[in-house]
C-alpha cells in the first residue's frame, strides 16, 4: 500500500484509543457472507468477503451489476443485521446502524420537504443538538460541499448533482468517522461526476475521513482511491484488490494520464470476464421466464 | 383572464339568463322558478334576520366538530396501519368496504346511540370526513419513499422521531387531500341528518323553508350553503396547495 502526500492537517473527528492488533484498520468486514431466499431458490449475493479500511484511507469496490455491492453497503452501515461474518469498528464488532458510521444512498435522498439547509440540518436534529448550533454545523458542511448559495432551496428547485452533494453533506455534518458511499453520483453524467468527484477528493483531503465507495465505474474508482477491490459476480467475492500508486492531490484531469489508463485497463480486464458473465445471466433468466 | 376563464364566465352568465328568461316566461310556475331577483333578496333578508345565525352556527359547530373528530381519528388509524403493517392486512378490508358506503344509513343507529339533537349530526359528520381520510392516510404512509425511512435509520432516529420527521412531513399533501374529501362529505352528512330529523341548523332551515312552500327562500339557504360550502373548499384548498408546492416545487432552475 503506497503511502501518499495527504495533508494530514484536519482529522477531527477521530476517536483515540483503539487496540494494537488492528491499530490502522478502522473499518474491517471479515468473512461476510449473505444468502436471500431459502432452498432450490436461494441466492448467495456475497460469500467471505474479508476486507479492512485503515485511517483516513478511501477504498472502491467495483463489481458488475449483480454482485452484491448494495447487499455489502447494507451489511456495513447496519442496515441488514442478518448475515454471515464480522464488521468490526476500531477493533470491535459492531451490529446494527453505528454513529460512527455514515451511509450516502444511492438513490436520491433528500427530504423534499425541508430546504438544503434543514436536511443538513436533520441528524442534529436526530441527535437534539440546539438549534443556534444546528444551524451554524450546517451551514459549515453545506459550504464544504459548495452550496451556501443554495441553503434555502428545496430539493425541487436543485439539480440532481446539488441534491447529491447536499445528501453527502447532511452525512458529514453527523461527524461519521467512517463514510460509507453507495454510488453517491450514480444517477449523474459522466463529466458531473468528474467534477462532482473532484470535490469529493478535495473534501476527503479536508476531513481525512475513512471512505469506502461503492461505485460502477472504473473511472470514478481509479479517479478518487487508494486501492480498487473488484468484486466478481454473484455470488460476489473479492477478486482483486488494486492499489492505486497516483499521486495526491488528484484531479480528474489525472484520467489523462497513462498511468491513470494502465489502471483502469488493468481493472476492466478483470472485470470484463465478471460483467460478461453477469450479463449472460440476465439473459437466460430471462429467456427462461 | 385567461380563454377557459372568460367561457367559464360566460357559461355562468348564460345559465343565470336562461334561468331569469324561464322564470319571466311564465311557461313554468313562479313558485317552482323564481326569479333570480327575488332569490337574491330572499338571501339579503335571511342574511339581514337575526334568526338565521343560530342556524348557522349550529350548522358550522356540527361540522367543525365532527370533521375534527372524524380527520383526527383517520388519521390516526390510518397512520397505525400503515406503520403497524400486522393491524393494516387486518383492518384494510374494512376500511375500502365501509368507504363507499353511504354513511346516511347509519342515521337511525346515530341517533340512537347520540340522540337526536346535536350528538348525532356531530357524529354523521365525524363517520362521514373519517373514510376519506383513513383511506388517504392508509395510502400516503405506504407511499413514503423507502430509501427516506432507510437515511433516518442511518441516522439513528427512534421510531418516534421517524414518524414526527419523515412519515408525517412526506404524507401530508395526501392527508390533506384526503381531508379535503372528507370536509366535503362531512358537510353532506351533517346537512342530512339535519334534514332529516332536527330543529336547528341550516339543513333545517331549508327543509322548513321547502315545508312552507317558500319557494324563494329556500333556493335562498341552498344558495347561501352552496356558497359557504364553495368557500370552505377554498380555504382548506389554498392550505393543500401551499404545502404541496413545498414538494413539488417545479422544476424551474436554480438562478444563477
Amino acid at each position: 500500500m503506497a503511502e501518499y502526500g495527504r495533508d494530514c492537517r484536519a482529522q477531527p473527528f477521530m476517536t483515540s484509543g483503539h487496540g494494537s492488533a488492528q491499530a490502522s484498520a478502522v473499518l474491517t468486514a471479515e468473512g461476510i457472507g449473505k444468502r436471500f431466499g431459502s432452498g432450490a431458490t436461494a441466492v448467495t449475493a456475497i460469500d467471505e468477503v474479508t476486507l479492512s479500511v485503515k485511517q483516513g484511507e478511501l477504498i472502491s469496490v467495483i463489481g458488475p451489476s449483480g454482485c452484491g455491492k448494495s447487499t455489502l453497503f447494507n451489511i456495513i452501515g447496519g442496515l441488514i443485521t442478518d448475515y454471515e461474518g464480522e464488521v468490526r469498528i476500531d477493533g470491535r464488532r459492531v451490529s446494527g446502524c453505528h454513529p460512527d458510521i455514515g451511509m450516502v444512498f444511492q438513490e436520491e435522498s433528500t427530504f423534499p420537504w425541508r430546504t438544503a439547509l434543514e436536511n443538513v440540518e436533520f441528524p442534529l436534529e436526530v441527535r437534539g443538538l440546539p438549534a443556534a448550533e444546528r444551524r451554524q454545523r450546517a451551514q459549515q458542511f453545506l459550504g464544504l460541499v459548495g452550496l451556501t448559495e443554495f441553503a434555502d432551496r428545496y430539493p425541487g428547485e436543485l439539480s440532481g448533482g446539488m441534491k447529491a452533494r447536499t445528501a453527502i453533506a447532511r452525512t458529514l455534518a453527523a461527524h461519521p468517522k467512517i463514510l460509507l458511499m453507495d454510488e453517491p453520483f450514480g444517477a449523474l453524467d459522466e463529466q458531473t461526476r468528474l467534477l462532482l468527484g473532484d470535490r469529493l477528493s478535495q473534501i476527503h483531503r479536508e476531513l481525512g475521513q475513512t471512505t469506502l465507495l461503492i461505485t460502477h465505474s472504473i473511472t470514478e474508482a481509479v479517479h478518487l482511491s487508494d486501492r480498487v477491490v473488484v468484486m466478481s459476480y454473484r455470488p460476489g467475492r473479492i477478486k482483486r484488490v488494486v492499489d492505486v500508486d497516483l499521486p495526491r492531490p488528484r484531479s480528474s484531469e489525472i484520467i489523462e494520464s497513462e498511468q491513470f489508463g494502465h489502471l483502469v485497463a488493468s481493472i476492466w480486464h478483470d472485470l470484463r470476464e465478471e460483467a460478461s458473465r453477469g450479463l449472460a445471466a440476465d439473459e437466460a433468466s430471462r429467456r427462461s421466464s | 383572464m385567461s380563454r377557459a376563464a372568460y367561457l367559464r364566465l360566460a357559461t355562468l352568465l348564460l345559465v343565470w339568463a336562461a334561468w331569469e328568461a324561464l322564470a319571466r316566461s311564465g311557461l313554468v310556475f313562479q313558485g317552482v322558478v323564481p326569479s333570480s331577483l327575488t332569490v337574491l333578496a330572499s338571501a339579503a333578508s335571511e342574511l339581514g334576520s337575526s334568526n338565521f345565525y343560530p342556524h348557522l352556527w349550529r350548522s358550522a359547530e356540527e361540522i367543525g366538530v365532527g370533521f375534527a373528530i372524524g380527520s383526527a381519528a383517520g388519521v390516526g388509524l390510518g397512520t397505525l396501519m400503515g406503520v403497524a403493517v400486522f393491524l393494516g392486512r387486518m383492518a384494510h378490508p374494512y376500511i375500502h368496504v365501509l368507504a363507499p358506503t353511504p354513511k346516511i344509513i347509519f342515521l337511525p343507529v346515530l341517533m340512537i346511540l347520540f340522540g337526536v339533537d346535536i350528538g348525532s349530526k356531530i357524529a354523521m359528520g365525524a363517520i362521514s370526513a373519517f373514510f376519506p381520510v383513513v383511506v388517504a392516510t392508509y395510502d400516503s404512509v405506504r407511499l413514503v419513499p423507502p430509501v427516506l425511512l432507510r437515511v433516518a435509520r442511518s441516522f439513528r432516529a427512534s421510531r418516534w422521531q421517524t414518524v414526527v420527521k419523515v412519515y408525517f412531513p412526506s404524507m401530508l399533501p395526501a392527508v390533506v387531500t384526503g381531508m379535503r374529501l372528507g370536509l366535503g362529505v362531512a358537510i353532506i352528512g351533517t346537512l342530512l341528518a339535519e334534514i332529516k330529523l332536527s330543529n336547528r341548523g341550516l339543513g333545517f332551515l331549508a327543509i322548513q323553508r321547502y315545508e312552507g312552500f317558500h319557494i324563494p327562500d329556500l333556493y335562498a339557504v341552498l344558495l347561501i350553503i352552496f356558497v359557504l360550502a364553495v368557500a370552505a373548499n377554498i380555504a382548506i384548498g389554498r392550505v393543500a396547495d401551499r404545502l404541496q408546492r413545498r414538494h413539488v416545487i417545479s422544476r424551474r432552475t436554480p438562478s444563477r
